[in-house]
């Protein structure tokens, strides 16, 4: 069962035939307006397929010819992806190099004097003081001994005397 | 990646080399009776190696410990004392350089300072000092850096070549940068 509604669009496109067109505008209470308002419907349609139609293009080929371009244009111009200089190869092969370079100078640095030679620094004798009250003709020498041990000595030359009693324990 | 262990293994080498070249160190002081005797003792152990040296430099032929200290450094900051009956030596560490460590020494007589010097001891390089006479021998003061004895065992095995390099390479760039 239609309602009015679909029966009022049918009858304005014209889609009503036969005993349903008859029983549809003898329920019209009045025809003579619906006859008038189904006309301008009609009319505003016709107007609007009208205007509303897209607009022929008569230089297809130089519009296409131009998005072309400009598509062309946009992507030279886009910034590519930043690439970075440290790649993964990059890294292993630097990595290599130094611990090449590491090598290379720990082997010069260990030839150049063998293991377990003793180093060669000498101790130092800074400085030294002898109480001048108790021992006034002291005199102080420092030198090195002449063989391997390499034991500096401190000289001690005019201090007092004691007695044996001081070699205790 | 495989070159990552190996990256871990040269790190792991390199900071156990870094602590084991900061292992502490003993300093052995002494306060040794050089005299002539008609039969000397044996040399005490600590001086077995400079005994040659004494004798050549002396002319005694027993050397006694009449007091010693053995001192481990481990900030190079301590300070000790050697003492026998009447004498005293106390040390005074004023920090360590890459030669050995920075000493005050003072010789005490009971309460009497008689002797004061400052010296850089090296690691390989014993000091010692002629004292007074004493009867008809010679007081000796005698400082030697001993390593201590996870070092001794440590020696014991090659040398680490990582650690003599790094060394190096410090007494380098400390010459080049005093």
């Amino acid at each position: 069962m239609k309602t009015f509604e679909e029966k009022w669009t049918a009858w304005l496109d014209g889609q009503l035939s036969g005993k349903e067109l008859t029983e549809f505008e003898a329920s019209l209470p009045d025809l003579a307006a619906a006859e008038a308002e189904k006309r301008d419907a009609l009319r505003l349609g016709a107007f609007l397929k009208e205007q509303l139609a897209a607009p022929a293009l008569n230089n297809e080929e130089f519009f296409s010819h131009q998005l072309h371009e400009r598509i062309a244009r946009d992507t030279q111009d886009r910034p590519r992806s930043t690439s970075t200089w440290w790649t993964i190869p990059r890294l292993v092969w630097s990595g290599a190099t130094a611990l090449a370079l590491f090598v290379i100078t720990t082997v010069v640095l260990m030839s150049q004097h063998p293991a377990g030679e003793q180093s060669e620094y000498l101790t130092q004798i800074l400085n030294s003081r002898v109480d001048p009250a108790a021992n006034p003709n002291a005199t102080i020498y420092i030198f090195e001994s002449k063989n391997d041990n390499k034991v500096t000595v401190l000289w001690t030359e005019g201090l007092q005397t004691l007695p044996a009693d001081y070699a205790a324990k | 990646m495989q070159l990552r262990p190996l990256l871990l293994a040269v790190l792991l080498v390199l900071a156990v080399s870094a602590v084991s070249a900061n292992a502490a160190h003993v300093v052995w002081s002494g306060l040794v009776i050089a005299e002539n005797v008609p039969q000397p003792a044996p040399i005490p152990p600590e001086l077995t190696k400079l005994e040659q040296t004494l004798k050549d430099l002396f002319g005694y032929n027993q050397f006694e410990v009449i007091g010693q200290s053995d001192k481990t450094l481990k900030t190079g900051q301590e300070d000790w004392l050697a003492n026998s009956k009447y004498f005293g030596l106390h040390v005074d560490a004023r920090g360590e350089n890459d030669a050995g460590y920075t000493l005050s020494l003072k010789l005490y007589k009971e309460n009497e300072v008689m002797l004061e010097t400052d010296a850089n001891l090296s690691k390989s390089s014993p000091l010692v000092i002629k004292g007074p006479q004493v009867g008809s021998g010679q007081l000796l003061l005698v400082l030697v850096v001993k390593e201590d004895a996870q070092a001794h065992r440590r020696h014991a095995e090659p040398a680490n070549p990582i650690t003599a390099g790094w060394h190096r390479l410090r007494r380098m760039i400390h010459r080049v940068i005093p």
